[in-house]
């Protein structure tokens, strides 16, 4: 896991399969998923309740704690912010 | 799963002009049940606001089996998921009294919200320790 969150070119593409997983997101592929577009609403689309289950699949697998919505919109801000805030947060 | 019941009578402005109790007001009996089982927990709105946190029904779903009617006396079964994330998840069985005649299931999902409106991710604190007890009373056979 170490190596997964250092390389983060990986950890973003890991973190695509994990949305495009956790959330069963049918029509998504991780290629329509850009690095840098906002993954709520405007971006991919997600809602506040995907967050919630994003949290938790977030904290399983990188034991990385995302706890309100504050800390939510930086870490959900893109894929690229998301992979930068588990790279700090597991440091 | 364990349930908690709260008994009703169907009132006359409660039905339709078919006889049957209205739809909508499955939602106000789920209601009833849901105050019963927080009460238990000290988890009612008011203690919730006390302890920084309002919790909103973000989704409701009712399947209906069995019209109830006018002067019914009706039992509301409730009781709460294990939550996989940080919502409340609600159960409701609805039946007749008499012969135990399920008229109505339903579920609710709650989030966790500041009185900001900011959504809670993980609850923590003392709220979560009374939500962990209500859990462990619904879940336990």
């Amino acid at each position: 896991m170490e190596e997964l969150v250092s390389n983060i070119k990986t950890l973003r593409q890991y973190l695509k399969k994990m949305i495009i997983d956790t959330l069963k997101l049918e029509d998504i592929t991780i290629e329509d998923i850009e690095d840098d577009a906002p993954l709520f609403k405007e971006g991919l689309g997600l809602d506040s309740i995907d967050a919630l289950e994003l949290v938790v699949a977030i904290e399983k697998l990188f034991n990385v704690i995302i706890e309100d919505e504050d800390v939510g919109k930086r870490a959900f801000a893109s894929i690229n912010a998301l992979a930068r805030f588990i790279q700090e947060e597991s440091e | 799963m364990r349930w908690i019941e709260t008994e009703e009578t169907v009132r006359f402005n409660e039905v339709d002009e078919w006889g049957m109790a209205w739809y909508g007001h499955y939602m106000a009996w789920f209601e009833v049940g849901r105050m019963a089982l927080l009460r238990r927990f000290d988890l009612l709105p008011g203690q919730m606001v006390e302890l920084g946190y309002i919790a909103p029904v973000i989704n409701v779903n009712c399947d209906y089996k069995h019209p109830a009617a006018c002067g019914d006396r009706i039992i509301i079964r409730t009781s709460v998921m294990k939550p996989e994330i940080a919502a409340l998840v609600f159960q409701f069985e609805v039946m007749l009294e008499k012969d135990k005649v399920l008229l109505a299931r339903g579920e609710t999902t709650q989030v966790l919200l500041t009185p900001a409106r900011k959504m809670i991710y993980r609850p923590s604190g003392e709220l979560a320790s009374r939500i962990a007890r209500l859990v462990d009373f619904c879940v336990q056979d």
